[in-house]
């Protein structure tokens, strides 16, 4: 502390500038903020105009790569005829109905392999066996089994989302801190109360990791499958269709589409995260 | 105060033998102990003697070899509540949850859970906090609700494995003045596992010095001071003699525990 007898309007000055140094330093990071958000939005519109440029004074080949424009015009075109959503409603249904069902069976089946050493010995190692398979190669059976109906192609999204669940939520129960099973157990908490307060919160963190993944899985599958030729509608269809067809504009639409919706249910699902775990931390 | 819900904690030749690789390893050797109901004793030793597991064994969180552990006069749902060392409590609930959740393992009405834990987030000083999530909290904070939750339990007997093991200096000798307060109201029966012979000293009635692998009692050491405490008792001449005397016994293994590791 200073002695001086003037002190205070010395250390008024003084107090005043640190401040005055301290405002400048938090606007600076505030500009770098907006900088950094600008750069994040302008860079892919500044793409788009790139390639919409490009395309039309021909610098791309428009056949390969029509103008963004063009694509937006056969868009709504193709949503004025109805056609988009007669392929994009089934991909929806096989993607939310088979990887809905598909998650929830590979949850429970996890999480009952995470709290019981016995189901773990006897079907850990099968589905270990079965995880790294290819799930799009089993689609034949599939076929062969049901016939070219719905049914096979939900099965295969089932089995796709099933299957990185159950990893996923047997890791989940894995991971939990060994301190707070013990806490548990130390306060009396058995059966059903130890899965419900203990295993359940501890493994969602797994448990929503798996899903984001799930669903970039699923809707890879979904995709694949559609473009077999086992399938006459969804956005797969459309876009192998196009290809065949040769019409890039709703080859286009049809992969803008998909991707749309696996944005959407990620966004989705990590939205759901932050309601339902409020605990995570970040 | 309340000599119904005094328990006496007695524990007879407990001996714990694991295995690590082919040979096996005494972890306890018939380690007895009786702990006087409403009385507070603390174990130190050196790293790996045992103590630790010595105090998971009496929560039932460890099974024991051989040797009988009986909790007389411990008809309470939660024998034993126990307080871990650092991330005891459940992440994923409120703090006021946390507290209550012994109460409610043991079917307490979602009222009465309330009322206690809210009495109890109060004696801690931690009533604002009621709603939060423990990672809002700071370390000694999350002590706070991990003893709270002990104490709210209403479990005649706590088992503290190094609850404030985890604290800074300063934040520990905080924590450790309000533990005496706390146990100081209450009177209930703890058997406390610290490394921090002070620590031992200024908490307990009772001292128990472990000795290495395999741990067995080296020496059993009344506290002299008086009650209420307070840290004044660190000046006077025989906190420096017993806690002099506790190291002596203790220097040897200590050493032989850390070259072994």
């Amino acid at each position: 502390m200073s002695t001086i007898d003037s002190a205070p309007s010395v250390e008024d000055e003084r107090a005043r500038r640190t401040l005055v140094a301290a405002r400048a330093q938090r606007e600076r990071d505030r500009r770098l903020r907006y900088r950094d958000l600008t750069l994040s939005i302008a860079a892919p519109i500044v793409l788009v105009l790139l390639w919409e440029v490009s395309a039309r004074m021909l610098i791309i080949d428009p056949r390969f790569f029509p103008a963004p424009t063009r694509i937006l015009a056969a868009g709504i075109d193709m949503v004025r005829s109805g056609e988009l959503w007669a392929h994009t409603a089934p991909t929806l249904v096989r993607l939310l109905l088979g990887g809905g069902l598909g998650a929830i069976a590979g949850i429970v089946m996890g999480l009952l392999m995470g709290s019981s050493r016995a189901l773990n010995a006897t079907l850990g190692p099968l589905f270990s066996a079965l995880y790294p398979l290819p799930k799009i190669a089993i689609f034949p059976i599939l076929l062969m089994i049901f016939g070219p109906t719905e049914l096979p192609k939900i099965i295969a999204v089932f089995i796709t989302t099933f299957f990185v669940m159950q990893i996923a939520s047997v890791s989940g129960v894995w991971a939990i801190d060994r301190k707070l099973l013990e806490a548990g157990t130390a306060y009396g908490a058995t059966g059903f109360d130890r899965f419900r307060f203990v295993v359940l919160p501890g493994a969602m963190p797994f448990v929503f990791s798996g899903l984001k993944t799930a669903t970039g899985t699923a809707v890879v599958v979904v995709t694949a499958v559609e473009f077999t030729g086992a399938s006459e509608t969804g956005l797969g269809y459309l876009i192998w269709n196009s290809w065949q067809l040769f019409i890039p504009e709703k080859l286009y639409v049809g992969l803008l589409v998909i991707g749309i919706i696996g944005a959407v249910l990620t966004a989705l699902l990590s939205r759901s995260e932050k309601l339902l775990l409020p605990w995570r931390r970040g | 105060m309340h000599p119904v819900d005094h328990a006496t904690v007695v524990a007879e030749d407990v001996s714990k033998v694991f295995f690590s690789g082919g040979e096996p390893v005494w972890a306890l050797e018939d380690f007895s102990l009786t702990v006087e109901p409403g009385s507070f004793t603390c174990i130190v030793g050196p790293s790996g003697c045992g103590k630790s597991t010595f105090l998971r064994i009496l929560g039932g969180l460890e099974e024991r070899t051989v040797g009988e552990v009986t909790m007389r006069g411990a008809d309470h749902p939660v024998p034993a509540a126990f307080v871990f060392q650092e991330h005891g409590v459940f992440p994923w609930m409120t703090v006021q949850d946390n507290v209550s959740f012994g109460l409610r393992m043991t079917g307490t009405g979602a009222r009465e859970r309330r009322e206690i834990a809210q009495d109890w987030l109060r004696r801690v000083r931690l009533e604002a906090f009621a709603d939060s999530y423990p990672h809002q909290l700071s370390g000694g904070m999350r002590q706070r609700v991990a003893i709270a939750r002990a104490f709210a339990t209403g479990s005649p007997v706590l088992l503290m494995d190094e609850p404030l093991g985890a604290l800074d200096a300063q934040t520990r000798m905080l924590m450790q003045e309000e533990l005496i307060a706390l146990w100081e109201a209450e009177r209930k029966t703890v058997l406390m596992v610290t490394h921090d012979i002070d620590e031992a000293i200024i908490l307990s009635d009772r001292v128990i010095v472990m000795s290495g692998r395999p741990g067995t009692v080296r020496e059993d050491l009344a506290v002299p001071f008086e009650r209420p405490r307070s840290f004044d008792i660190e000046r006077s001449p025989e906190f420096g003699e017993l806690r002099s005397r506790i190291w002596n016994l203790l220097r040897e293994d200590v050493r032989a525990a850390e070259e072994t590791s």
